[in-house]
């Protein structure tokens, strides 16, 4: 058989939600009868949303697909600034639960031709009078689109409880909007074979209600409990990781910083080098535990060649420390010059005292004794080592206590065992 | 010293985690250009991709036939026994049915990697088969129309479309159900009972697995390849832009007497750049010009992230020809790639001109349909997982990299032991196993292991008992056992390493007289630090009589070894010994170097440097170990090596390349016909007896050597003669296994000593198989070595050939200790390298006797 709508009709009705939130871009989403997540699998994608939740009666059919709304993998390899929060609740949409008002949208797809006529009723006084969101996407079968699909005798669904007509479902639209000041655009989803459009509409029926701004609202509603109910359950609830939390910027900063150390650490090494190699110049040294600055500032407005050597004269800037075998222990690496280096540092910090405060905080990270610069350690290319590692990977010796009490082994015949 | 060679020779993906090539997970059907379905890999690399494990797909179907035969997928889709299950080697062996174990040594006791699976008494997995009708052709489908009958079922059930498991019996041996469908159709529902499992059915260690997996998703772990892991303790080596992720392998199976999890700690090597950044940057330090065939080096083979789903890939190509605005069928659509990502994941692509990965997608696509075709990646999208080559070979990466992953003993037995206290700790997963009545041991498995007798080390006439596993000082000063004189030879530098090379050549003649090596003085040869003039310089001057060739090269440029050694392994059959400079640079450490290289070029030359007693007589040795080429046409070099005189002194070395979708022992089935005749010469006799030790066997390729590779080698072994039937054994040695043993002395954890065997408990009932611990290690945690006893014909008690496997161990002649495999299979991986890293031609057979690879 061919398949009446391409892309399927349930796609077409989550792209409808999928391309309001792209316009809109509502902070905060609730779907409604959420079964298996489907939905809400696509809206994660869209960061502008901040908390996606969803609600279903069947605990089991959501707990069953509930683990792809996890991040993935890549998320905590590099965290973006928007925040994100997946919560899926067990619980009826007749009943109030505090930790649902006050959304930005709320979408009901396909739901509500599921409940008796009573309880849509109730869904109404919850959706629209206690949730109050911003706006509310329903969806519902058309039942005047139903000659036109082949074979079918009855409801679409055998769980459904009615299928109404464009005219009913307009008129509890619009009972609803006058009730808990809302207004409503209907449109859908599903177009009928030219010719048909008038007299049929679309296959699914869509209503978008929009709340009327009144001034005086939030503070009624808000008034009408006494106390905060919760009746859902919560089922699940995670995270995304985001740049905004603190913890995972001074991550992300730190490593960030200590890369751009490292990098500059062997750019200036191997300058220096070289510049010994070519002149033998003496290199600055100090004794530990003494400071002392070679600090030469730079003029500006230099040209092109010379901020190569502006950059040479910051170099100088470096601290060398010295230990009694006259190697290099570690290099520091001003704050300011990774600041103005590296763009992504700068974009992360923000301003270079948030930076300093920031690094100051990561254990990972090693400050100079004033905090304006970065330690990093010298890794001496160490010729022992990597000959001792030379051979098999885990070949080594360690004094094994070897217990050599059958030393003196008396001569078997192992072909005997035969 | 060839520290290059050597460090390389190291191999991939040993240490450091990084996915296997086979475990490449299963792989979306995502956008895949239908111009470019390029014939589906049927056979890589001469492995056998997709075993044909015990299930087949037909025997879904003959549920009652047998519980052995049903496979049961986590969800659907074709499974990888990667366990090697339901290969019963041991009950062809007459000689260990009863038993399998050692008596030598003295007992230790140990604590190994392992947990018990408890149930309850009588706990029995019951198996329905559910018909439907009419039928439904949808699993989807079929499956929510069973789970409408929850109160009857129960909450704890698992359904792949025609099988059902419970752990309760139903009332009735056939329950008919009915349900209505969307359409309003009628469907009646047939669950009958088929079987009752028992805890240790194979079905019933699928299922475990399942669960299991399962539970590590509630602990809130991250998938990737096979194994789960924690984003949340991540750590970081900014450096490298490196991120680690510590996690799990867990795999259950039924030991020798119990059903248990086996789990180590594992860590992922991931990068906090994409594939893009990764490009860009590779192109700024290489250039334009040599920019393609770099990336194609540094890229295929490697696994990727992407940022939309939680798959894996591996990456197979590039296709330089397409940007994200090519564009593919999707539906009855064309859709740009670009397009498709920002409708369907609200990923906007930044670059227009980035090229594309291509990953083959083996998966079959939905309902058994060929595969899809390869799925074309959006390098922005991506992220690398594991290692290059590069970096494998950057010693300070990896340096910084085993200072976070490298475990001592007593650290890694406490992260097993968190693991599974979380495990009972969390209140999700322990209702999960609950609901199935099952549970686990709180702590790691005890059990008695043996400690095998120390190995007296023979050199010359002298004799020792090194103290540990290595005798590196014992040996100094004692002459080794024999080493031919160096007459004629020649050693190469450059200007720039002139006073090098003359200290080198002092030094080896101050340190060959009291090893017994007699040396003439070599003539010294400059050329020009070019591999052309190198190369001019060799053939002017390396002639017939040359014995043996040193080359001082200023770097450790791949280019100028390559050339060095495929001249001399090839053109002009001479040993060779290259040095790096560097190693030789520094006065402190000359005397070691240089007793290094000269008890490296004794070898290569054919001299034997110590032995230990081989109390079976007519007996040849042979190891396999094969290399697989990642990138260059994806060839295969099998190696085959077979001793040739009692002591374990003298080789035969011979290898074999081999195209993809030809077996390994093909070739190497003239290779051993050639050591056998090579034995003949040396001893006027054949050998009585035959042991083969198999190295390089992957997860879930036994079933080949099994069926295959015996009966080649038993082949090759009757084309000798009528009346030859030599006895004959065939092991599978195993490097990369998860099985971990920990020492108990005076309430501290340590490593086991080297020797220490283990045939008890964490073997299989059905293999004759044991462990080894024969290194030593100066930090971390030693890993055991595996043997699987295959076929085994020469009646050898137990007890000898697992002492007999132990001393092989000590014959690696380029290291003065004990090694993690016996030393055919060291010399084998060896050879293998070499032909397949640096001169991708079979070696001339002039060196067939010698040990010119060391």
């Amino acid at each position: 058989m061919e398949p009446l709508f391409n892309p399927p009709l349930h796609r077409q009705r989550h792209q409808f939600v999928v391309d309001f939130v792209k316009r809109n871009k509502p902070p905060k989403v609730l779907d409604l009868g959420c079964s298996e997540c489907s939905l809400m699998k696509r809206l994660k994608f869209h960061r502008e949303v901040h908390l996606l939740v969803g609600l279903d009666i069947d605990g089991t059919k959501v707990k069953k697909k509930m683990r792809a709304l996890a991040p993935v993998s890549t998320d905590y390899l590099q965290p973006s600034y928007d925040q994100l929060c997946v919560e899926l609740y067990e619980g009826s949409v007749t009943e109030r639960d505090a930790r649902l008002r006050g959304f930005d949208l709320v979408t009901s797809i396909e739901l509500i031709e599921h409940l008796t006529l009573a309880d849509v009723e109730r869904f109404s006084e919850v959706v629209f009078g206690y949730m109050t969101p911003a706006a509310v996407i329903v969806s519902t079968p058309n039942c005047e689109y139903n000659p036109l699909l082949p074979g079918l005798r009855g409801f679409r669904h055998s769980d459904h409880k009615f299928e109404w007509s464009r005219a009913e479902f307009k008129s509890w639209a619009l009972k609803a909007c006058s009730e808990f000041g809302y207004e409503v655009e209907f449109t859908g989803v599903g177009q009928p074979a030219s010719g048909y459009q008038e007299s049929v509409g679309f296959c699914s029926q869509i209503g978008v209600f929009r709340r009327l701004e009144r001034g005086d609202d939030s503070n009624t509603l808000g008034g009408d409990d006494a106390e905060d109910v919760f009746s859902y359950k919560l089922l699940y609830s995670i995270n995304y990781p985001s740049l905004c939390d603190n913890n995972i910027l001074r991550r992300v900063l730190g490593s960030e910083v200590l890369y751009w150390a490292e990098k500059l650490k062997s750019r200036w090494m191997e300058k220096k080098s070289g510049e010994v190699n070519a002149s033998c110049a003496p290199i600055e040294t100090e004794e530990e535990g003494e400071e002392k600055h070679t600090v030469s500032q730079c003029e500006s407005g230099a040209s092109e060649d010379q901020e190569e050597e502006d950059e040479g004269v910051r170099w100088t800037r470096f601290q060398r420390r010295q230990d009694s075998c006259t190697s290099l222990r570690c290099v520091s690496v001003p704050l300011d010059v990774l600041w103005s280096c590296c763009p992504r540092v700068s974009t992360l910090s923000g301003s270079l005292g948030n930076l300093r405060r920031l690094l100051m905080d990561d254990p990972d990270v090693e400050l100079s004794q004033d905090g304006d610069a970065v330690l990093v350690n010298c890794h001496e290319q160490d010729l022992e080592e990597e000959e001792a590692q030379d051979e098999l990977e885990d070949s080594g010796y360690e004094p094994a206590s070897r217990h050599h009490s059958a030393a003196a082994e008396q001569e078997e015949d192992w072909e005997a065992s035969v | 010293m060839t520290g290059r060679a050597r460090a390389r020779s190291r191999g991939r993906a040993r240490g450091q985690e990084t996915a296997a090539p086979g475990a490449s997970k299963a792989v979306e059907p995502a956008p895949a250009p239908a111009a470019a379905a390029a014939a589906a890999e049927l056979v890589g690399r001469g492995r056998q991709k997709g075993a044909p494990g015990p299930f087949s797909a037909e025997a879904v179907l003959q549920i009652s036939a047998g519980f052995q035969q049903v496979k049961l997928g986590e969800r659907g889709g074709r499974r990888r026994d990667f366990q090697d299950g339901g290969i019963n080697t041991r009950q062809a062996m007459e000689h260990v049915k009863d038993s399998k174990s050692g008596s030598s040594g003295h007992a230790i006791q140990l604590t190994a990697n392992f947990f018990r699976i408890i149930s309850r008494p009588q706990w029995v997995l019951y198996q329905y088969h559910v018909d439907f009708n009419p039928p439904m052709e949808s699993r989807r489908l079929r499956s929510a129309l069973l789970y409408h009958h929850e109160e009857m079922l129960g909450s704890a059930r698992s359904f792949d479309g025609a099988l059902l498991f419970l752990p309760n019996r139903l009332q009735n041996k056939e329950t008919v159900l009915h349900s209505v469908t969307k359409n309003g159709e009628n469907v009646q529902i047939t669950v009958t009972l088929t079987n009752e499992l028992p805890p240790t059915s194979p079905v019933c260690i699928q299922f475990y697995n399942i669960l299991f997996r399962r539970i590590l998703r509630i602990l809130d772990m991250q998938q990737i390849g096979r194994n789960y892991y924690n984003p949340k303790d991540a750590l970081n080596i900014p450096q490298h832009r490196l991120t680690i992720w510590p996690g799990y392998t867990t795999a259950i199976l039924e030991y020798e007497s119990s059903i248990m999890m086996c789990t180590d700690v594992s860590h992922k090597v991931l990068r906090s750049e994409t594939v893009l950044d990764f490009m860009v940057n590779l192109r700024q330090k290489c250039g334009e010009h040599r920019f393609p065939e770099i990336c194609t080096k540094e890229l295929v083979g490697l696994i990727v992230l992407t940022k939309y789903n939680n798959k894996t890939y591996k990456i197979d190509d590039i296709a330089w020809d397409h940007t994200p605005n090519n564009t593919f069928t999707r539906g009855d659509k064309e859709i740009t790639f670009r397009n498709y990502y920002k409708t369907q994941y609200n990923l906007e692509i930044t670059d227009g001109n980035q090229v594309l990965l291509v990953s083959h997608v083996k998966r079959l696509g939905p309902a058994g349909a060929p595969p899809p075709g390869p799925a074309m990646l959006i390098p922005e999208l991506c992220y690398l997982t594991g290692l290059t080559d590069k970096m494998m070979n950057d010693h300070i990466i990896m340096k910084d990299l085993s200072s976070q992953t490298r475990l001592e003993p007593e650290q890694r037995q406490g992260r097993l032991n968190r693991f599974v206290s979380n495990i009972q700790k969390n209140p999700d997963a322990q209702a999960e196993l609950d609901k199935w009545g099952l549970s686990f041991d709180k702590e790691l498995l005890r059990l008695t292991g043996r400690v095998l007798p120390g190995e007296r080390i023979f050199q010359g006439s002298r004799s020792y008992d090194p103290p540990a596993a290595d005798w590196s000082r014992e040996m100094r000063g004692i002459p080794v056992i024999t080493a031919p004189p160096l007459n004629n030879w020649l050693m190469f530098y450059t200007r720039r390493n002139g006073n090098e090379a003359q200290a080198l050549l002092q030094t080896l003649n101050k340190v060959a007289g009291p090893l017994g090596i007699r040396m003439q003085r070599a003539v010294m040869i400059e050329y020009q630090d070019q591999q052309e003039s190198l190369l001019r310089a060799l053939q002017q001057n390396v002639g017939q009589h040359t014995q043996m060739v040193v080359v001082v090269l200023p770097s450790n440029r791949k280019d100028k070894y390559d050339s060095v050694k495929k001249f001399l392994c090839v053109d002009c059959p001479v040993p060779s010994q290259c040095v790096i400079s560097r190693t030789i640079s520094r006065p402190q450490t000359l005397m070691t170097v240089a007793t290094k290289i000269a008890l490296q070029i004794a070898c290569k030359m054919g001299g034997e440097l110590w032995s230990v007693e081989i109390p079976l007589k007519q007996l040849m040795i042979v190891g396999i170990d094969c290399y697989h080429d990642t990138t260059a046409g994806k060839r295969s070099i099998g190696a085959l090596v077979a001793s040739l005189n009692q002591s374990m002194s003298r080789w035969f070395s011979k290898c074999v390349l081999q195209n993809k979708g030809q077996e390994i022992m093909d070739g190497l089935k003239m290779a051993l016909s050639a050591a056998l005749k090579e034995y003949l010469k040396f001893n006027n006799c054949l050998p009585s007896r035959i042991i083969v030790y198999r190295d390089g066997v992957g997860d879930g390729q036994l079933q080949t050597v099994v069926n295959y590779e015996i009966a080649q080698i038993i082949d090759c072994i009757k084309s000798m003669g009528q009346d030859y039937s030599p006895k004959l054994s065939v092991v599978v040695v195993k490097k990369r296994i998860s099985s971990r043993f920990f020492a108990h002395f005076n309430g501290k954890i340590n490593n086991p000593p080297p020797g220490t065997v283990i045939d008890t408990e964490v073997t299989r009932p059905e293999w004759y198989d044991f462990f080894i611990v024969s290194q030593s290690v100066r930090s971390g945690s030693v890993s055991p070595t595996h043997y699987n006893v295959l076929y085994d014909t020469s009646g050898l008690k137990p007890d000898h050939m697992q002492r007999l496997t132990y001393k092989l161990c000590h014959m690696y002649y380029n290291w003065q200790g004990i090694v993690r495999v016996p030393a055919p299979c060291q010399y084998a991986h060896k050879l293998a390298f070499l032909v397949g890293e640096n001169i991708h031609r079979e070696h001339n057979m002039h060196l067939d006797n010698l040990l010119f690879y060391l």
